[in-house]
């Protein structure tokens, strides 16, 4: 499997304080690869930096050979790097059914003169089945003409991911997904980034819970502290003594 | 979303516009002088109001140039006509892109910065316009504008009565077209994400600045070519009717029938349009005081405006959400 995502040597400074220190991972065509670590270790920041929402004071980020780092964050998505986002970012005024369709902004051919023209209603017919069938697949089937202000947190979630593969994404990043989840919710989540990976879509996964993460991930990363301290399988990490040494202090990993 | 027979599909549109074009235009011809004027200016704030519908209510700018726009539209005919005496074709195009040029030289720097900025940039061009118009000497014939013209033969046709109150009435249908589709299509969603959360649009793929530019570009020349065709309803321009009281009635018209919304623009427009001709022999010069206690009761009691009330009582009835 080859890299479709290289990070090399990404730094970011906050004025004195170094976030994120010359961090190097990759993400293969795909994988699940986890990013864990405590609060303030950088991965909200390295999701940043990725995701294009932050400028990074050195390093390289290649996606399919090709540089992204400092290109806009729709740039980015044009390209096939889709995101969710940690606190739910739904279009309020738009049903969730639109919500989806607007993740496959890029993916759209018409001109704004097709548009005018009506030339465009088979693409944007064509585009709305696809989009009914992203929101069945991630289970708010019956809510696809619902108003997003209706939504719970957890079908807020949802839809953040229905709308990420919209963009017809060649990989996706997830920003603390499981977070305010129900232990239900979680499963059901775990089973659909499952069924994305399944859809051969690489997925990059930042997350702090490591119960929720370590089942479902191919690989982990742990940051601490801005640095990598471990990487590797999801057994491995799991017994490293300076995984266990940043997660619960010093005093468990002797 | 299921598709009947792709002939139907595409009929129907068009012979819906075909009959909202007739029922419109035949109006016209049922009218004295007195009534197609008010009728022909009740079509153009319906137009104006579409078009600053889809700038403020589903793109989400607050803009206060619209009016400067149509003043634009409406001079730059007049002058491209009559002081240079152009060919019809190529005075509406020189319109056109004058529209153009004024809109990409506000909304481009504008658009890097938050939206209230828009909102003193497009207050600060509404009231410059109305200066130039006034000192303009000749050009623009200054506080009393210009007259004494009346639209040229067109193909050896002179529209007039009730005939050029059709032509208007086909700039509404073909707005409102345009705008509908516009609205329905990736576009008029990149537009609702952008006004809704950009940062969230960003990163579904949404060029924010693009969208915000064309959206502004596009609303701006609409109120142009409205401009252009006012131009030959008084066969008069001058400078206060495209100031900026009119800029906030339009807001407010488009407030209150329901931001967003393509038919609650139509609603507040005609509304508002046609309340002064209602409350005059009732409050006299006093119905802006009636205006701004609408505007605020729409705000707090319904801030879907006059269409959220009629969703209201559609959903009652059928029981199903609509949008």
């Amino acid at each position: 499997m080859s890299a479709l995502l290289e990070v090399r040597g990404l730094t970011k400074r906050f004025g004195g304080l170094t976030a994120v220190h010359d961090l190097d991972f990759e993400v293969r065509e795909g994988e699940i690869l986890g990013v864990i670590g405590p609060n303030g270790a950088g991965k909200s920041t390295t999701f940043n930096l990725i995701a294009g929402t932050y400028a990074a004071t050195a390093g390289d980020v290649r996606f399919a050979g090709e540089p992204i780092l400092g290109l806009a964050p729709h740039r980015i998505a044009a390209r096939g790097v889709m995101r969710t986002f940690q606190h739910n970012r739904p279009f309020a005024g738009m049903p969730v059914i639109d919500n989806v369709l607007v993740g496959a902004h890029t993916r759209f051919g018409a001109t704004l003169w097709s548009v005018v023209l009506g030339r465009s209603r088979a693409e944007e017919a064509r585009r709305r089945e696809r989009a009914a069938e992203l929101v069945q697949f991630v289970g708010l089937g019956e809510l696809a003409r619902a108003d997003v202000t209706t939504l719970s947190f957890g079908q807020g979630r949802l839809l953040e991911i229905a709308r990420a593969l919209a963009g017809e994404p060649r990989l996706i990043l997830f920003d603390e997904p499981a977070a305010g989840l129900t232990a239900a919710e979680c499963a059901r989540l775990a089973e659909i980034i499952r069924g994305i990976a399944a859809r051969s879509i690489a997925v990059l996964l930042i997350e702090h819970d490591m119960h929720f993460l370590l089942p479902l991930a191919h690989r982990v990363v742990v940051l601490n502290f801005g640095a990598k301290i471990a990487d590797g399988l999801p057994a491995e990490v799991r017994t490293h003594p300076a995984v266990m040494d940043a997660y619960l202090g010093s005093h468990a990993a002797h | 979303m299921k598709s009947e027979n792709p002939l139907a599909l595409r009929a129907t549109p068009l012979i819906r516009g075909a009959g909202a074009f007739i029922v419109l235009a035949g109006a016209a011809f049922f009218m004295g002088d007195y009534h197609n004027d008010v009728y022909r200016k009740l079509l153009l704030w319906v137009t104006l109001a579409l078009g600053y519908n889809f700038l403020f209510g589903v793109c989400g700018q607050v803009a206060f140039s619209h009016f400067a726009f149509y003043g634009i539209g409406a001079y730059s005919i007049v002058i491209f006509l009559f002081q240079l005496h152009l060919p019809f074709p190529l005075a509406a195009i020189c319109g056109i892109a004058l529209c153009i040029a004024f809109a990409l030289a506000v909304a481009i720097p504008s658009t890097r910065l938050e939206g209230f900025y828009l909102a003193l940039v497009t207050l600060a061009l509404g009231q410059l316009f109305i200066v130039v118009l006034n000192e303009g000497g000749t050009v623009t014939g200054g506080t009393g504008g210009i007259a004494n013209y009346r639209l040229p033969e067109i193909y050896g046709l002179r529209l007039r009565g009730p005939w050029y109150t059709a032509v208007i009435a086909l700039l509404v249908v073909a707005t409102y077209a345009v705008l509908v589709r516009l609205d329905r299509s990736w576009f008029g969603r990149a537009c609702r994400a952008v006004r809704d959360n950009p940062e969230a649009a960003a990163a579904m793929g949404v060029d924010v600045a693009r969208t915000k530019v064309i959206a502004f570009t596009l609303t701006s020349v609409l109120a142009g070519i409205g401009g252009m065709v006012y131009a030959f309803v008084d066969n008069t321009v001058n400078p206060p009717i495209f100031g900026i009281e009119n800029a906030f009635l339009l807001l407010f018209m488009v407030i209150v029938g329901g931001a967003g919304r393509h038919a609650g623009a139509v609603i507040g427009a005609v509304l508002l349009f046609l309340l002064p001709f209602w409350l005059s022999p009732l409050v006299g010069h006093h119905h802006a005081l009636v205006f701004g206690v609408l505007v605020v009761a729409a705000i707090l009691l319904e801030p879907r405006g006059l269409i959220g009330i009629y969703d209201r009582v559609a959903d009652r009835y059928k029981g199903s959400p609509s949008r």
